[in-house]
């Protein structure tokens, strides 16, 4: 979808309304889609798919993705918890996930920061080294 | 073996893997060779960014959500959502002596199928130029070999001269006779073992050139025997804009490492028009607002702060030095478009070529009214100096004096020995395509002209005299001329000795 500068920047003016002590409050979120698609304006889908945009980029920057072959142990769960807290700040909310093809190790994200101490990644790297 | 076992077993226990963190972003928009990347937020300006397959990205815009990357290498491969991940190091090229000889890309990858370059250090392609106390004046001079430029347009090393003209009238060709000439002042200081002699090396940029074009360069700089002194860099016409836009900055950095070594280097650009449009085509892809002639707004600075590397360097700072030669090609000769404008207001000076002039048989056709060296003479020979102080002045009024003879009427006998004698200069200032002239030489050839040894000579017979009169220097005066080189100054002894030589030669010329 083409969306032109106005439409932009509309959404961006939208975005940062969500915006409580820094951080995106949901209900806001929620409310302005609804006003939004209600308004019913030509250009409310490019406004709304830019305002998609931000709002995954700002989730993302405060979701921290734990990647694993196995389940984590809770007390190893709660170490990664706290480190990443300490990092990332308390609005860092964590999922953890299955993923076989790691072969072993931990692949933590958050934002478009990675750490990857997975098997995979090793390998890969040894890979591109020869 | 059990305790090996063991060993080994508690050397694994004990080993601690580390994980390094990593930036990574994802493809949102790819084409033309730029790359819309999400993520990335600890990218540098000027990053190489690893885009997987063994591609190299370079980051040129830096966004509030995104970073637009231009594309270094084969893009086809890369598609929407692959990821990419920051480096940590800025764009590099290999530097060093090892590269003399060689036909290389922008990456400083060898092109010539001579095998891989072995050099370990290497230079950022993007470099702050010198500052004003590292810098000092130009006062060594870059002999060209050409006549018409060491004797009235002088260049000095550290200086940035532009040579400007329309397509065709010989602008490469004064680049290539440059090269030629200084492959043959460092073979001849080579072989006399003169150890005073600063080698100068040379750099020549080829952007958005014809491969068949660069062919041709380096088969002329071959036969020359030009190519051990030289590093061909070269983003060919077929090469994306990206590395049309980045190949002078690595020409560039090649060159700094000679002059940060102590060492002089000259390095040609051909041509910065080009370059500016494969910039602007970078520059509109990236979205970036345009303006004059959809040139992006700084494409001033990204001329400025290429010709800005070439500088002499104190004695403190290994007294190197880099000379710059940007060639501008006009249209129908016109130096007011906005490129031309912007380098020559940013260069030392500039050597004009004229269509007409090259029609009429004046080759290098170089224009004496529109062209000049604004720091040059200081580095111009005093013997130079002495015979060729006042020819530029001549020359200018042979060609005022000229335009009014045309209208047929009587002229005095001054005004018609003006003209004569300017008919004869533009005569000696003709010169053979990629047979530069030493500058002994040429100063024994000026001082002839203008003390009157060639009013006598037809003009059409002008090319003729000169050339034996060069011969008859160079096979029986070789000690007057290696005199000459010497004392850098002509002397009353010298000048006796001169006229002695050019009256034997005038009574046995026919």
């Amino acid at each position: 979808m083409k969306i032109n500068k106005r439409a932009k920047r509309e959404a961006e003016q939208l975005f940062r309304l969500c915006l409580v002590n820094r951080g995106l409050d949901e209900n806001r979120v929620r409310h302005v889609v609804q006003r939004v698609v209600a308004a019913d304006r030509r250009d409310s889908p490019a406004i709304l798919s830019h305002f998609w945009r931000l709002v995954k980029l700002d989730v993302a920057r405060h979701t921290a993705t734990i990647e694993s072959v196995t389940v984590v142990p809770a007390d190893v769960q709660a170490a990664i918890e706290a480190g990443l807290m300490r990092r990332y700040g308390p609005r860092v909310t964590t999922i953890f996930a299955y993923r076989p093809a790691l072969i072993a190790g931990v692949r933590i994200q958050v934002g478009s920061d990675v750490y990857d101490g997975s098997v995979q990644a090793r390998l890969t790297a040894l890979q591109k080294s020869f | 073996m059990g305790n090996l076992l063991m060993e080994i077993e508690a050397q694994i226990a004990g080993a601690r893997t580390a994980a390094a963190r990593q930036n990574v972003g994802s493809i949102r928009e790819l084409g033309d060779g730029v790359a819309k990347i999400e993520g990335l937020t600890d990218a540098m300006l000027n990053e190489m960014i690893d885009m997987g397959d063994g591609v190299t990205g370079l980051v040129l815009n830096l966004e509030e959500t995104e970073v637009g990357v231009i594309i270094l290498g084969d893009y086809t491969q890369l598609k929407e959502g692959d990821e990419a991940r920051t480096t940590g190091k800025l764009l590099q090229v290999p530097v060093g002596k090892s590269l003399l000889g060689r036909v290389v890309n922008v990456l400083g990858q060898p092109l010539d199928g001579k095998g891989p370059i072995k050099s370990d250090i290497t230079y950022p392609v993007e470099k702050i130029a010198p500052g004003i106390m590292r810098r000092r004046s130009v006062d060594q001079p870059v002999q060209t070999g050409i006549m018409a430029i060491d004797a009235m347009i002088p260049i000095g090393r550290g200086q940035r001269e532009l040579i400007i003209g329309d397509r065709a009238t010989g602008k490469t060709a004064i680049c290539i006779d440059t090269i030629i000439s200084q492959a043959e002042l460092n073979k001849a200081a080579e072989v006399a073992g003169d150890s005073s002699y600063r080698p100068l090396y040379c750099i020549y940029v080829a952007i958005g050139q014809k491969q068949s074009s660069v062919a041709r360069v380096i088969a002329v700089l071959e036969e020359a025997g030009a190519m051990p002194y030289t590093i061909i860099v070269s983003s060919a016409a077929s090469d994306s804009a990206a590395n049309q836009y980045l190949v002078p900055f690595a020409g560039a950095a090649m060159g700094e490492w000679f002059m940060d070594n102590g060492m002089d280097a000259l390095i040609v650009y051909d041509d910065l028009s080009k370059h500016a449009v494969a910039y602007r085509q970078v520059s509109l892809v990236l979205k970036r607002p345009s303006g004059r002639e959809a040139y992006p707004g700084d494409v001033f600075y990204l001329h400025s702060r290429l010709l800005e590397r070439a500088a002499r360097v104190g004695e403190k700072y290994g007294n190197g030095s880099l000379t710059a030669l940007p060639i501008i090609e006009t249209q129908a000769g016109d130096v007011s478009a906005y490129v031309p404008t912007n380098v020559i207001s940013i260069t030392d000076g500039q050597i004009y070529l004229e269509t007409d002039l090259f029609y009429q048989g004046v080759r290098p056709a170089i224009s004496v009214g529109l062209s000049v060296s604004r720091v040059g003479s200081a580095a111009q020979l005093k013997a130079m100096k002495q015979v060729a102080g006042q020819l530029k002045g001549e020359l200018a009024q042979f060609r005022e004096l000229a335009a009014f003879a045309q209208f047929g009427s009587d002229l005095d006998a001054k005004t018609q020995a003006q003209i004569d004698r300017g008919k004869r200069i533009m005569e000696i200032f003709k010169q053979t395509q990629y047979h530069p002239i030493p500058v002994e030489v040429q100063v024994a050839v000026i001082w002839a002209v203008q003390n009157g040894y060639v009013d006598r000579v037809p003009v059409p017979r002008v090319r003729a005299f000169q050339s034996t009169f060069m011969d008859f220097l160079a096979t029986r005066h070789v000690e007057l001329l290696a005199t000459i080189k010497r004392e850098h100054t002509l002397s009353d002894a010298l000048k006796a000795e001169l006229k002695t030589v050019a009256d034997a030669f005038t009574q046995t010329w026919t």
